[in-house]
């Protein structure tokens, strides 16, 4: 059986690649059953986040030592790309594992399926920034959604949780479907040859004139799909409800680990399947990033909760990291999208961190629960100030580096109008994010004593608050040290 | 009998597999518009079963034997079970969905008009020197040393694609976590 023999052969060749992904797998379903059902006998509920953190972690490690390579009939590769939004990944995960327990906790919904739900979320990010295939694109998109469907609807009780679990699930199988028609129609038009990404390219550059409109339409459509993911305007009328009913946990997951894969998917099958491409997708895509950006930043301005505000500001930014995909230099893109998308993960999982604490005390997530927060608890609010001031992207922060670094790129690249929209919807942004500080320094505490906050959300804040920190002094260092780790 | 295969396998051919997709499409239509639930599900039936014919004239023998299997014995059977047991008639009267008809209606039709004019521009353009190749060619390993058809697609599965295979079963999987999750009336 020479078939079977080289079947065999191929995939301990390949296997290695996939080794974090596998752990993942294997443990998540293992906690499912046998495992779980084992170990809640001996413990409490609550340990689960900590188990699940400590996967979390040596997943880390095994990323790092995963090799470079590609494999499984070229549908899925290691590279910088891959490990950089991989650990994205995983980091965004790490944070949200922490968030969730005294959230849960205090909802009393511990369960073991939501942690290996977010498990198998991860992984299924892990898959999509390293495919390189219209299929396994396509497969792990929807492992990763499918998993992220469930857990924002986690919270069934609740009218809200469950809206925003249903919004999200249909319309997210409906821009599924988008992407999938897309896809199909740029098979055809290709050929019907090949869906590698890679040779896709080459087989679109050879496509006869007449199927240039059929390209086009599957283009347009495969964006729509990807707005949809990464919620970019006019796409993105899902995201402040699924984040406002969104456990919110679950919420600071949402507008960080998705958002992270599908972008790096969106630079992997931008710059190489349609990179030949360019000027069908350009356009749409500037409007899109443009749109995304004054949108997103204006309608923040009029929001009291706190969870809409970072929706919207959400959208915002993802807006502006829309200008490195537009880039022709998918290489430059990919790093700037993920300098950008490190320090945002840091920022919300703070924010998020210090809301679950306000949330915790059933003050609810209103801006208007922060004020007086600088009497309460000094700490607590002078993290929260560098949070928004990164987030604002103000120099001399982390943010702003992260930002300096995109636009920088954008205006090598000669998108010198978007650019100057993004500094001046980034100027407007300045406002909301100052507003939250105003309200929490210069606006009299309601009564009520400060209570301590759990060692779990203490970690998160005191750890982000000291990344970002740390990474505002090294800011012009960090920017030459990404150029080495994200290496398409 | 040799040209009467060779006609079978062209003309006839492509002629019933468009009978077949617009059985499908019809099927699919009824599906969506019928009022009473079971009529639905006879609606799926036939999309189902018509899909399982264009299968078959693409000579893909055994997908059309699976789709058969599948849906039209396995789903249909299911959904007719939860037809039975759910009582419909409550939400017989209810208008719902249906406030934002127009809107819809438009929608559709811009969508339809737009895909028109891609797919006549695509097959009947000016600029058509080489034609447009519409017939699906896969290129794998797996799938070039395959002999006969469920040869091809065991081998596209477990060679070609591999992965994505194995992904759907986690997909599948976590659909499952996900429904007992959601359904589960206490978490203790």
């Amino acid at each position: 059986m020479p078939f079977a023999e080289s079947l065999w052969g191929n995939l301990v060749q390949d296997l290695p690649l996939l080794v974090p992904v596998l752990f993942l797998w294997i443990v998540g379903t293992l906690m499912l059953w046998p495992l779980g059902s084992w170990l809640l006998k001996s413990m409490p509920k609550r340990q689960w986040s900590g188990i699940t953190f400590v996967v979390l972690l040596v997943t880390l490690v095994l990323v790092f030592r995963t090799p470079a390579g590609q494999g499984f009939s070229g549908m899925f590769q290691v590279d910088g790309l891959t490990t950089g939004f991989q650990i994205l990944a995983i980091v965004a995960a790490a944070i949200t594992v922490i968030l969730s327990q005294p959230q849960l906790n205090a909802l009393k919904e511990q369960s073991v399926e939501y942690y290996a739900l977010i498990l198998f979320s991860t992984s299924g990010m892990m898959l999509l920034v390293g495919a390189t295939d219209l299929v396994s694109l396509y497969m792990a998109l929807e492992l990763m959604a499918l998993c992220i469907y469930i857990l924002v609807g986690y919270l069934r009780e609740q009218d809200r949780g469950i809206e925003a679990g249903i919004k999200y699930f249909l319309l997210g199988a409906f821009s599924s479907g988008l992407l999938v028609y897309g896809m199909s129609l740029i098979f055809a038009a290709a050929g019907g040859k090949t869906t590698n990404l890679a040779a896709l390219n080459q087989a679109l550059a050879l496509a006869p004139r007449n199927a240039e409109l059929m390209i086009f339409t599957g283009v347009i459509l495969v964006l729509a799909g990807f707005g949809f993911k990464v919620a970019a305007v006019p796409f993105h009328m899902w995201s402040p409800d699924v984040y406002d009913g969104a456990p919110t946990p679950i919420t600071a997951f949402l507008s960080t680990a998705p958002k992270a894969a599908a972008l790096g998917a969106f630079v992997r099958l931008f710059g190489t399947a349609f990179n030949g491409v360019h000027g069908d997708w350009a356009a749409p895509l500037s409007f899109m990033a443009a749109a995304s950006m004054i949108l997103g930043n204006i309608a923040a301005l009029r929001q009291q909760s706190m969870k809409r505000l970072l929706a919207y500001s959400s959208i915002a930014h993802v807006g502006y990291m829309l200008l490195a995909v537009l880039s022709h230099d998918a290489q430059a893109g990919a790093q700037a999208i993920w300098l950008y998308m490190l320090t945002y993960l840091l920022m919300q999982g703070g924010v998020f961190a210090v809301i679950i604490y306000l949330q915790g005390k059933g003050e609810g997530e209103r801006i208007e629960d922060f004020r007086g927060l600088s009497k309460r608890r000094p700490m607590l609010a002078f993290a929260m100030l560098v949070f928004m001031l990164s987030l604002g992207g103000i120099p001399p922060m982390l943010g702003f580096f992260a930002k300096f670094y995109l636009f920088k790129l954008a205006i090598e690249q000669g998108f010198v109008t978007l650019t100057v929209l993004a500094f001046l919807t980034s100027a407007i942004s300045a406002y909301y994010y100052l507003n939250v500080v105003a309200t929490m320094y210069f606006k009299e505490a309601p009564e009520g004593e400060a209570q301590p906050m759990g060692s779990g959300l203490s970690i998160v804040v005191f750890a982000t608050c000291l990344l970002v920190l740390v990474g505002t002094c090294l800011g012009p260092w960090l920017m030459d040290w990404t150029a080495r780790i994200v290496l398409v | 009998m040799e040209q009467l295969e060779q006609l079978f396998s062209t003309v006839l051919t492509r002629h019933v597999f468009l009978i077949f997709g617009v059985l499908s499409v019809i099927g699919a239509g009824a599906m969506i518009f019928s009022r009473n639930a079971v009529h639905s599900v006879i609606g799926f039936l036939l999309a189902m079963l018509s899909i399982a014919g264009a299968y078959l004239c693409l000579r893909a023998e055994f997908l059309a034997m699976a789709q058969i299997l599948v849906y039209a014995g396995g789903i249909v059977v299911l959904f007719l079970f939860v037809v039975m047991l759910v009582e419909m008639t409550k939400y017989k009267e209810r208008k719902i969905f249906q406030t934002q008809t127009p809107v819809a209606l438009v929608v559709v039709l811009i969508s339809a008009v737009t895909f028109l004019g891609v797919f006549l521009k695509t097959i009947f353009g000016k600029s058509a020197e080489v034609a447009l190749t519409l017939n699906p060619e896969l290129t794998g390993d797996g799938l070039n040393a395959a002999t006969h058809n469920v040869q091809a697609v065991s081998r596209g599965l477990f060679a070609d694609y591999l992965l994505p295979f194995e992904i759907l079963s986690v997909i599948l999987l976590v659909a499952l976590v996900g429904a007992v999750v959601l359904a589960k009336s206490e978490r203790g």
